[in-house]
Formats: structure tokens, C-alpha cells, sequence
């Protein structure tokens, strides 16, 4: 057994956030002003407290100061990005998953993004079941309602292509059909129920050439 | 110096030995030690008052100070025993631990230099075209999550007066988000790609990069 008192424990509890305001310090030097760097490493540091993923708050602060926006709105947008992440984390949590990584919280985070409510992400992670990767579907459904879907209807397109036992790559060729679609004249809603409709038939929702079976390497991390 | 004298002599000073006692190729150095010492003044030194005020003064004033002592108590070197009790079986423990941590350093394979994430990075890089139609622009390029939104890292060229923009560039396997710059400043989205807020009242553009190529996912 070790003994520690009580200011050691609070060492030993400050020591990682600590490292991670370095971290995020680290890597923003150079990038964005002074101001803008003691607030976001302040920011990362409560949500690595809150155990949530850094890297996204960090890349935001990095696109905000290469897009010219100015110091209030950038730290704004990340304190607002790191919001999202806890909200994600919380749904992703309340759906089972009790200590969901980096890749899942952040794929939730950019569905609630793109119009997903939490009632969806929730959904979404309880059917995605080994092999299907919660941040890839939660993916899937972000990029169905970015194209115009609505967010239950691309919510419900995913989860029943999974309760069909589709392969991963019928699942990631959902967006691109619904694009095909608009393209050719259908609306967002249209294009997914033309799919809906296809998959109840049973006919296959993937393109010739893209009917791989088994799961590929995850692709939703750059 | 005292060291000089016989020892004879230094019992005479000391008052244990009479001259008379003393050989006599020692007296005349007994009579030179004893007419020294006899020189000395003896009398008892008083000094001023002023001088023991002030010292007392120093005294109380380093007493009296908590950050003082706290530093001194801090400071002060102090004794410190160390007991060590050791038992054979821990010797021989140790022993062992050290010929066997040296054993496997001398033993174990080379490792090589080829760091093998470049060849894993090259297989999960692949192609993407990236095609802007902006006619009348003096120059686009885009920037993303894949270049850190560096706006003259990926510069798209003309082809030919028509107005598009192209440029390939080889992306990791993963999602990415991008936008085109227009003339170094104006931020564009992708208007074949599907899009989400940015979080600064603008657009950036999705896209997957799949082992079959750039898609929307």
C-alpha cells in the first residue's frame, strides 16, 4: 500500500493536465497570438480533466487563426467546440459505452454538428455492435445529414443497414448514393428514401466494384 | 612558539617543575620562556558597553524573526542515520538481477533503422483530385485538416483559360475537413461536397479518404 498526502495526491491529479496546457502550448506557439493560446490551453485542460479528446480543440484554434478570425470569436469557438465533445461524451456514455475513445467521442461530437440530436447518437452507438465501428457509423449519419438528410431519417437509414447485417463498405457507400441521387435531380429526403426503400426490397445498396466484405482498416481518422 | 621548547621547560610553565629541577643545559631556555610569559599582559579585558549593546541587538534581532528560523531550520545541515539492514537472500537477489539485465543486453537482436510507420503511412496514403471551378481568379489552393489549414501549402493550377483549378494531392486514409482559398482570402467550400458549420459562421467541406479513393465518405 502507498501513502500519500493529500498534497501529493493533488500532484499526482494536477501532473497530467499540467503536461497537457504544455502540450497544447507546444503546438500552438507560432500559430495563433498569446491571448488565443493561454485561453484554448486552458480550455484543453479542463476537458482533459473531463476526460475529452484534446486534438479537436487544438486543430480548431489552428483553422480559426489561418482563417483570419479574430481572438474572441476563435476562443468562443472552441470553448463551443469542447461543449459539443462533453455532450457527445455524455451520449455516447448514456448509450453503453463507458469509456469510449478519443475517435468515438469526436465522431459524435461532429454528428451533433452536422444536426444529429443526442437521442440520435445514442441510438446510433447502441446498434453498432462489433463489426460496426460506432465513430464510423456516427460518421455516417453526420455525412448523410451534412448532404441535406434529415437527421432522424439518417439516423434510421444507418441503424437499419445494420440491423440488415450490411457490410462496412455498404454502410460508407450510403453518403455517396445520396449524393448520386441529388445529383440527379432527387432531394436530400428523396435520395434516402429511395435507399430505404431499396434496402427493404432487398436489393444492394452498394455501387459494382465497392461489394468488399469484412471489415477495413477504420477509416474515419486521418 | 611553545612547540620549541623542551618538554622540561613547558612543565616549569606550567607550574609542575621548579627551575631549580632543571638540568642545567636547560635553564637558560626555561629563564627566556618563563621572562615571556611573565610579559603577557594578564589583566582581565572589559569591553565598552556600546559594543555588547550592539552585538545583543544582532542576537535578539535573529531571534525574533519566524522567517529567519524557518530558513535556518530549513538550511541547517543535520546528522541524519541511516540504518540499512540487509539480508543475504537480498544480495544474492540483486546479484542475479544484474547478471540477468546484463545477459539480455548483450543478447538481444539489433533492432533495425528503417522506421516501419513510414511504409504502414505510404500504404494508407492515397490520390485525391481536387477540382475548383473559379473563373477569374488569380490563384486558389486549399487547405484543410490534412495540411493544417496552411493556405499556400496545397496551390490548385489553371488548366488552360477555362477556369478551373485542379491540384492532386496524396491524403491519409480518415475523414478530412477542407476549404478552397480564392486569391489568399476568401474562403470557399467545396460545392460538390457536403458541408458543416466551421464554428466561425463559414462552411468546410467533408470528405472520406477510403483505400478506394476520396469519396464522401
Amino acid at each position: 500500500m502507498i501513502r500519500l498526502r493529500p498534497v501529493g495526491l493533488a500532484l499526482l491529479v494536477m501532473l497530467p493536465v499540467s503536461l497537457v496546457a504544455q502540450d497544447v502550448t507546444a503546438r500552438l506557439a507560432g500559430r495563433v497570438s498569446p491571448e488565443v493560446r493561454q485561453a484554448v490551453a486552458k480550455i484543453a485542460s479542463d476537458a482533459a480533466t473531463r476526460g475529452l479528446p484534446v486534438d479537436p480543440l487544438v486543430e480548431k484554434a489552428i483553422e480559426g487563426a489561418a482563417k483570419g478570425v479574430p481572438a474572441d470569436r476563435l476562443i468562443a469557438a472552441v470553448r463551443a467546440l469542447e461543449g459539443r465533445l462533453g455532450d457527445a461524451s455524455a451520449a455516447v456514455r448514456d448509450a453503453g459505452l463507458t469509456a469510449p475513445d478519443g475517435d468515438v467521442v469526436e465522431g459524435a461530437a461532429d454528428a451533433l454538428n452536422a444536426g444529429l440530436s443526442a437521442s440520435d447518437v445514442r441510438d446510433l452507438v447502441r446498434v453498432s455492435h462489433s463489426p460496426y465501428d460506432p465513430a464510423l457509423t456516427l460518421r455516417v449519419a453526420a455525412t448523410m445529414a451534412a448532404l441535406g438528410v434529415p437527421a432522424t431519417q439518417a439516423t434510421e437509414l444507418v441503424e437499419d443497414a445494420i440491423r440488415a447485417g450490411r457490410s462496412t463498405a455498404e454502410l460508407m457507400a450510403l453518403p455517396s448514393q445520396v449524393q448520386a441521387d441529388i445529383g440527379r435531380g432527387a432531394t436530400p429526403e428523396q435520395a434516402a428514401q429511395g435507399l430505404a426503400r431499396a434496402a427493404a426490397a432487398g436489393r444492394p445498396a452498394v455501387p459494382p466494384g465497392l461489394e468488399k466484405k469484412g471489415k477495413p482498416a477504420n477509416p474515419h481518422r486521418p | 612558539m611553545m612547540a620549541g621548547y623542551h618538554a622540561l621547560v613547558k612543565q616549569v610553565l606550567d607550574g609542575e617543575r621548579s627551575l631549580a629541577d632543571l638540568p642545567l643545559d636547560l635553564r637558560a631556555e626555561a629563564e627566556e620562556a618563563v621572562r615571556l610569559v611573565h610579559a603577557v599582559d594578564r589583566a582581565p579585558v572589559t569591553l565598552p558597553a556600546a559594543v555588547e549593546e550592539r552585538v545583543m541587538a544582532a542576537v535578539r534581532e535573529h531571534a525574533a524573526s519566524p522567517a529567519r528560523r524557518a530558513w535556518r531550520w530549513l538550511h541547517a545541515p543535520r546528522d541524519v542515520e541511516l540504518r540499512l539492514r540487509i539480508r543475504p537472500w537480498m544480495v544474492w537477489g540483486g546479484a542475479l538481477t544484474a547478471a540477468a539485465s546484463l545477459a539480455i543486453l548483450l543478447t538481444r537482436p539489433t533492432i533495425s533503422s528503417s522506421p516501419p510507420e513510414t511504409r504502414v503511412a505510404s500504404r494508407d496514403t492515397v490520390l485525391v483530385r481536387f477540382v475548383l471551378y473559379a473563373p477569374g481568379a488569380r490563384r486558389v489552393a486549399v487547405a484543410g485538416t490534412f495540411n493544417q489549414w496552411d493556405r499556400s501549402a496545397a496551390p490548385l493550377v489553371p488548366a488552360g483559360t477555362s477556369g478551373v483549378w485542379t491540384t492532386t494531392l496524396a491524403l491519409r486514409v480518415g475523414q478530412h475537413q477542407y476549404a478552397f482559398v480564392v486569391d489568399g482570402e476568401r474562403w470557399v467550400a467545396d460545392p460538390g461536397a457536403p458541408a458543416v458549420d466551421d464554428g466561425f459562421g463559414r462552411r468546410n467541406s467533408l470528405m472520406a479518404v477510403t483505400a478506394h479513393g476520396g469519396r464522401v465518405l
